[in-house]
């Protein structure tokens, strides 16, 4: 791609672009409704569904747009009649073998093939009454990730995942044909720790995950942006979950979100199945020495405990975001006590590798960095009191003084305070590259549980 | 009728595939003054004589190699296609089993042209017993010091190396040829969008067919005017035509272009055996086949058999005869493409399985009374819109059978009712 900018027609409208910019991505980019199955962005053309096809001025058959560069004067038609038929016959081919699994398939709702037929189904030419050919269903690939042969158009973009992006080369077409069908290496499963990823590249329901079949249909799901927790990297994510009348949300899956600064298009199998977190062991009411006290106790006993104690430590887990541990620094600031948040206990180096996954394994170490909080360990007396705001080191620490704001119940014989969970509250993150990221609110407890921000307000009266 | 010699110059000498006796009679004597020549001369030479690739598309050779005379940071390869899948082709294989050392001078003399010392020959997978005379015959030409690393003295390096093709139609398309050879899947590649060599392992790659290299010494020992003396204008030079099917003495003869098929195969296959002629499908059955008067017009060169709405392909004849059912041909080709689509492009994948199914039911006298327009409809969505001339050339075999013996297939059609 040159940094020359020209000019050329999208059905008659003139419009300005690079030179040598791949024509389809432009058309996608720009809101233009190509149907296509084997190009992605990230893995680029291959040119085999042959459904984005459009007419170029000057050729004498329709081109596909993936395998077009953009230049000087280029005349494309992208909704002739000629490519409209053109498109319903491609499709009505895609169809022939593909079996009719909808009412039982994870990914209708979602699924590249449905979305076309509304527009390009040949509704009326009853062409489909034959045999369909019978294929293997349900193939266990490893890693989560099961296999459909019937659903499968061939679009080859997980084995090109494999070939291109991780460079592992795990998957392959065998047979040929319309016999053709993916499979890995004869006995091996998948290895790579991004696998999952090809289930939301398929643009059908061929490649699910064993994870999320049959939990939940696609259209009674909502999404939210958001940001993984899982390391230091911060890749973007969306969150399918569901949110029915008067039951608890509940997430259902993580999805890769585009971030072309961050991660790309992908994001590793470890976060992706970090969801289940959220709804394990969590802390949901105010405990004191193992029994339920009620909210206006609870306060007075955090006021005592600050009153009468000298020595007060504050752990505030690199997990929060930047407001949250502002608010922290202020409070400790007015208490006069010593702020900690030390970052040794989160580092995982088996963890680590040179693309999505980092050692840290904490989502906002550098915005704890950036603010200037001690990541030492601290030095605890029999005196002092520790507060700790969701620091995975207050496990390992015995003190009879503590109050605990926390996410996830550990074991403790202080004050519990439940505390509401990354994905209940809203704020910036910084990530290892120094890029602050926004992630929005997306859940909100049938029972509404208090931030970080919300507990110091609560408190803040009382001292 | 003018017979030709050029690449079947010494196809009957008995023993030929012993390398002494070949060099009796003349093999690697061009090798032997090769070394004055400067490479661009020969590369100019072979332009000059309007050679066309004998593979099947007929594309100048002379423009091809050109693109190999420039700078490449990565040494060339130079790649000799021998996967002959062609139903009704067997030309390479008689170069080969008749005179392999002809083909190992072209090899030399086009290494030395394009300046690739890495030669690969791609062989197809069930020539077992080619390939033992193909290697035999390399050996024999290392010991003889015509190949490895300093030929006859020269400190000009050759190395041949035959690799065995898994039995894919579709690898002898150039594209799918090199991914094969890369150790891929055979899938055809993207066209490219500028004029361009192939690539190997991203090193520049000449791809060519056995009858091309094997006509290169001709051309470069007796000049490009020598060889343009036989052919047309426009398709100069002689080629292998291979006749099979109801033919009197099948085989392989070689002819100049311009020839009429007729003569030929009156001449060399000895008339149609056992009935009149029905049709012939003149260039390997990926070919739209032509009928009797048809036949009677056709000359053997490009442009003429072009203008009847086929192309000469390869050359290999397929000759019916009237005792040919066509339903029962074209059931034959289709499932063979069925069979052999790589299955890369969905209208070839789909379109190849869906005709000759609809060609299956009408054998059964089951089809639907519109299968013909069918059909025909499914070669016009096969046709143009894949990555190569795989599901082209089956829609042409398709409209070639239905449209010039539409009868026999209404005859299957006929008191069929069912939708």
């Amino acid at each position: 791609m040159s940094s020359k900018m020209v000019e050329f027609t999208v059905n008659g409208k003139k419009l300005l672009a690079f030179e040598g910019l791949n024509l389809l991505k432009y058309l996608l980019d720009n809101g233009y409704n190509i149907p296509h199955y084997c190009y992605h962005d990230s893995l680029g053309a291959d040119g085999n569904c042959r459904m984005c096809m459009v007419e170029i001025k000057g050729k004498k058959r329709p081109q596909i747009a993936c395998d077009t560069l953009i230049k000087e004067g280029l005349e494309v038609n992208t909704n002739t009649p000629t490519i409209k038929r053109l498109r319903e016959e491609i499709l009505q081919m895609q169809l022939r073998n593909h079996p009719v699994d909808c009412p039982v398939c994870d990914k209708a709702g979602e699924c590249y093939l449905q979305n076309y037929y509304m527009d390009y189904g040949l509704y009326k030419e009853g062409k489909h009454k034959k045999q369909k050919i019978k294929k293997s269903k349900n193939i266990e690939f490893g890693r989560n990730v099961v296999y459909d042969e019937e659903r499968c158009i061939l679009c080859k973009r997980c084995v090109r995942f494999f070939a291109n992006i991780t460079k592992t080369n795990e998957l392959g077409v065998i047979k040929r044909a319309n016999h053709s069908t993916i499979s890995t290496a004869p006995n091996q499963k998948l290895q790579s720790q991004y696998a999952m990823n090809i289930v939301d590249l398929c643009p059908v329901g061929a490649l699910l995950s064993s994870d999320f079949k049959f939990k939940q249909r696609v259209w009674f799901l909502q999404s939210s942006p958001s940001i993984c927790h899982g390391c230091t990297k911060n890749c973007n994510i969306t969150i399918d979950y569901s949110s029915t009348k008067f039951q608890a949300e509940r997430i259902y899956r993580y999805k890769a979100r585009r971030n072309e600064d961050v991660n790309g298009y992908f994001i590793c199998d470890e976060g992706r199945l970090s969801y289940k977190e959220y709804h394990t062991n969590r802390v949901t009411q105010i405990e004191y020495k193992n029994s339920i006290i009620d909210f206006k106790e609870a306060i007075s006993k955090i006021g005592i405990e600050i009153f009468i104690h000298k020595d007060i430590v504050i752990l505030a887990s690199p997990n929060l975001y930047i407001e949250e541990l502002e608010s922290i620094i202020k409070w400790s600031k007015k208490l006069n006590a010593r702020l900690y948040s030390p970052l040794e206990c989160y580092k995982d180096k088996e963890f680590a590798d040179n693309w999505l996954k980092e050692e840290l394994r904490v989502a906002n170490a550098y915005g704890v960095m950036a603010l200037e909080i001690d990541t030492s360990t601290p030095d605890i007396s029999s005196d002092t009191l520790l507060i700790n705001f969701d620091h995975k080191l207050a496990q390992d620490i015995n003190t009879l003084h503590r109050i605990d704001f926390i996410t996830h119940s550990i074991n403790s014989q202080g004050l519990i305070l439940p505390l509401a969970s990354w994905v209940q509250s809203s704020r910036h993150l910084i990530n290892s590259s120094g890029i602050k990221q926004y992630a929005p609110k997306t859940l909100v407890a049938n029972k509404p549980i208090l931030t970080v921000t919300e507990w110091i307000e609560a408190i803040g009266g009382d001292i | 009728m003018k017979e030709v010699k050029i690449v079947s110059k010494r196809f009957d000498i008995e023993g030929i595939n012993h390398i002494k006796k070949a060099i009796e009679h003349g093999a690697y004597s061009t090798i032997h003054k090769m070394f004055d020549k400067d490479p661009k001369t020969i590369v100019d030479e072979i332009d000059k004589s309007g050679l066309r690739g004998k593979g099947g598309g007929g594309a100048p050779t002379g423009a091809k190699w050109k693109l190999m005379l420039q700078d490449f940071k990565l040494p060339k390869v130079l790649v000799i296609n021998c996967d002959e899948n062609e139903p009704g082709t067997f030309k390479d294989r008689q170069i080969i089993s008749k005179d392999p050392h002809l083909l190992i001078e072209g090899i030399i003399l086009t290494s030395y042209a394009i300046g690739a010392n890495d030669v690969y020959i791609y062989i197809r997978g069930e020539y077992h017993q080619w390939q033992n005379i193909l290697q035999k015959a390399c050996d024999e030409a290392y010991l003889q010091g015509y190949l490895g690393k300093n030929i006859l003295g020269s400190k000009y390096r050759v190395d041949i190396t035959i690799c065995k093709g898994a039995g894919a139609y579709i690898c002898g398309e150039k594209s799918a040829l090199l991914e094969s050879l890369e150790g891929k899947r055979g899938h055809p590649r993207l066209k490219p969008h500028q004029k361009e060599p192939e690539w190997y392992f991203g090193r520049p790659t000449l791809v060519n067919n056995v009858e091309t290299i094997a006509t290169v010494p001709f051309i470069v020992e007796n000049g490009a005017d020598a060889y343009k003396e036989y052919g047309t204008s426009k398709s100069p030079g002689s080629m292998l035509f291979a006749m099979s099917g109801h033919i009197n003495n099948p085989g392989v003869y070689e002819a100049e272009f311009g020839t009429s098929m007729m003569e030929y195969i009156e001449y060399y296959g000895g008339g149609i055996k056992g009935g009149n002629l029905k049709g012939v499908i003149p260039g390997g059955a990926s070919t739209p086949i032509l009928n009797a008067t048809e036949v009677a017009k056709a000359k053997l060169d490009y442009e003429s058999i072009k203008e009847l709405g086929s192309s000469l392909g390869t050359g290999g004849m397929i000759v019916m005869n009237d005792s040919v059912n066509m339903v029962e041909a074209l059931k034959n080709l289709l499932e063979f493409y069925h069979h052999e689509s790589c299955g890369q492009c969905t209208p070839c994948r789909e379109g190849t399985a869906w005709v000759d199914e609809i060609v299956e039911s009408m054998l059964r006298y089951s089809a639907s009374y519109n299968s013909i327009e069918q059909l025909l409809q499914i070669g016009q969505t096969m046709n143009g819109k894949t990555i190569c001339v795989f599901a082209p050339a089956v829609s042409g075999v398709i409209d070639g059978f239905v449209k010039k013996f539409r009868s026999e297939f209404e005859e299957y059609l006929r008191g069929v009712c069912n939708e």
